[in-house]
């Protein structure tokens, strides 16, 4: 098999490593129609981390449902997988709205809602923006906008900052793309709840009592939210060839990640045959 | 855009402005002044004597909605009758051709179709010009503007302000053509409008922008303040862009492309205007006056 993997590159550290953050979407599954289909060997990788006892946590800026929703979505697809193995955007916004005492007005797809309950969405002082899927629109958006710019200090949150991703064989357009259009209306920059946020990686590797990034490894199909935000907070970087990976993501224009791997199961054979 | 003071006898007004005004001298027959000290139509160009062509602004400048500005038909005829050439600009991306022709008839202003000139037409004549079929982003009444083009299995995508198309199918069905190449050719870029009712509305420019987010292109954008949009609006003139002067109420899309785009600029403080927009554009304008007739009145007695 052609890999194009050096493996000197990566494999050389595995044995310092304390733990795994592995993407969700395009490395364990592709999302579909009927809960998608578990991408061929990622369930027996996953499985097979867990049986050797390394630290692995899910990190995701999925913000169209709450982490029991995906939890019970990757194990019906045959997963063992537990919410709170699950790092997301929404409920580490929320922390980041009490801690700085903050009300938002919310965009957000409509099956996240549960992880704001305890919210207080009164009286809001800031715009969070999830990926709404069809609650993008003129309407919705155009209120929001208006919601914003009536802040004497607009504030908007976005939850992510993806481009696209892929769904059904589709290319669609992610929350980034629409934040976009906030920040250019309101002539603001979002802050960033999420991937490539550094403080979301660091909050997932504190999760599992890692205080050292470089001791850590991320996985995912995002080269520059995965890859290259992963890398920047210290954090080794592998781009899987999985889910919206494109042949022109190779080599990047300003990512180099620290390998490149077929899918989670090659990753996974490789890191526990270099770690003996 | 430099400000050229040939004549002596301006000299000593030039000297007093130079203490609120740097004046940068670079050759012994030219004053080079970097900013305007005139006011109400009252403004000292070597060159506004040799303009030619007039492209005025249509809404804030010769109307507000349903409201000629008073006097503005008789300053046009006024203009039409001195021998230059008009064209009708504005950044239209709802009202085709026809509703622009008709209101200004049914206000009484003696136009011409032919010189009528908005950001739909610079659209059509971008699309015509790369040979595509475009995705429309479009109202259906702006749709009329582009008759005769063909959109069956579209390679181009064409974004105009379209409050119907931008839903989250339309925008996407969008993003894939570009993300197959397909080119982006934005009507305009704003960022939002005031309506009636003193609230905000996003603009075409924040979905355009977010397209060119998720696919890493960037737009074509053919409206004003575009230096292409300005060129284009004179082509069929034969006149050259130094020899045309701007009138319109929008300081930075209107006066600061034109001059940008080498013309001179006349801003008018109807409309949109807001005291000190003068100041936001760099050079500032060539003139600042009352509105539309004072602007005409300044062009004819800067042409003897």
């Amino acid at each position: 098999m052609s890999t194009g993997v050096t493996p000197g590159s990566w494999c050389s550290k595995c044995g310092d490593i304390e733990g795994i953050l592995s993407d969700i979407t395009g490395v364990l599954y592709n999302s579909g129609k009927d809960g998608g289909t578990a991408i061929p060997g990622s369930i027996e990788a996953v499985a097979k981390l867990k049986a050797a006892g390394i630290p692995l946590r899910f990190c995701t800026n999925e913000t169209q449902c709450t982490t029991i929703q995906i939890a019970n979505k990757l194990n019906r697809l045959g997963f063992s997988i537990k919410p709170d193995e699950i790092v997301a955007p929404a409920p580490a916004v929320c922390g980041f709205l009490k801690q700085r005492n903050l009300r938002p007005c919310l965009l957000v797809h409509p099956d996240v809602l549960p992880e704001f309950a305890e919210i207080d969405t009164t009286n809001p002082n800031c715009l969070v923006v999830g990926d709404a899927g069809e609650e993008f629109n003129y309407g919705r958006m155009n209120k929001a906008f208006q919601f914003l710019v009536s802040l004497d200090e607009p504030l908007l949150i976005s939850l992510g900052c993806g481009r696209y991703y892929k769904e059904d064989d589709t290319l669609r357009m992610d929350v980034g793309s629409f934040v976009a259009a906030f920040e250019f209306a309101a002539d603001i920059k979002a802050e960033i709840v999420g991937k490539p946020s550094p403080a979301f990686f660091q909050q997932s590797l504190h999760t599992m009592d890692i205080r050292t990034s470089e001791k850590a490894i991320m996985i995912g199909d995002d080269i520059v939210s995965d890859v290259g935000g992963a890398q920047k907070c210290g954090l080794l970087g592998i781009m899987v060839r999985t889910g919206k990976y494109r042949p022109s993501d190779e080599p990047h224009s300003y990512v180099t990640p620290d390998g490149y791997v077929n899918n989670l199961a090659q990753f996974v054979d490789m890191f526990l045959e270099h770690r003996i | 855009m430099a400000f050229l003071i040939e004549s002596s006898k301006y000299l000593m007004k030039n000297i007093f402005c130079s203490f609120l005004n740097p004046i940068k001298r670079n050759s012994a027959a030219e004053v080079v002044h970097t900013g305007v000290f005139s006011v109400r139509s009252v403004c000292y160009s070597a060159t506004m004597d040799q303009i030619k062509a007039v492209l005025i602004d249509l809404s804030g400048t010769l109307h507000i909605e349903d409201t000629a500005i008073p006097g503005a038909q008789e300053a046009l005829k006024r203009l039409q009758s001195s021998g230059l050439k008009t064209k009708f600009v504005t950044n239209t991306t709802k009202e085709p051709m026809r509703t622009l022709y008709d209101r200004l008839m049914k206000l009484g202003f003696n136009v011409k179709r032919s010189e009528i000139f908005t950001s739909l037409t610079a659209a059509r004549g971008l699309v015509e010009q790369k040979q595509v079929r475009p995705l429309l982003l479009l109202e259906e009444t702006a749709k009329e503007d582009f008759e005769g083009i063909g959109t069956d299995n579209p390679n181009a995508v064409v974004v105009g302000l379209s409050p119907t198309s931008f839903n989250y199918e339309r925008m996407n069905e969008a993003f894939r053509l570009l993300l197959d190449g397909a080119p982006l050719i934005a009507i305009h870029k704003a960022r939002y409008y005031k309506k009636a009712d003193g609230l905000l509305y996003l603009g075409p420019g924040p979905f355009v922008s977010g397209l060119e987010y998720a696919t890493d292109k960037k737009a074509e954008v053919v409206g004003k303040p575009e230096k292409t949009f300005f060129l284009e609006a004179i082509r069929d003139l034969g006149i050259d862009v130094e020899n045309t002067v701007m009138i319109g109420d929008d300081a930075r899309d209107d006066v600061g492309g034109a001059m940008k785009a080498g013309m001179k600029g006349i801003l008018v403080k109807t409309g949109k205007y807001r005291a000190g927009d003068e100041k936001k554009i760099t050079p500032e304008a060539t003139a600042l006056c009352d509105d539309f007739p004072a602007a005409v009145d300044y062009i004819l007695s800067s042409l003897s």
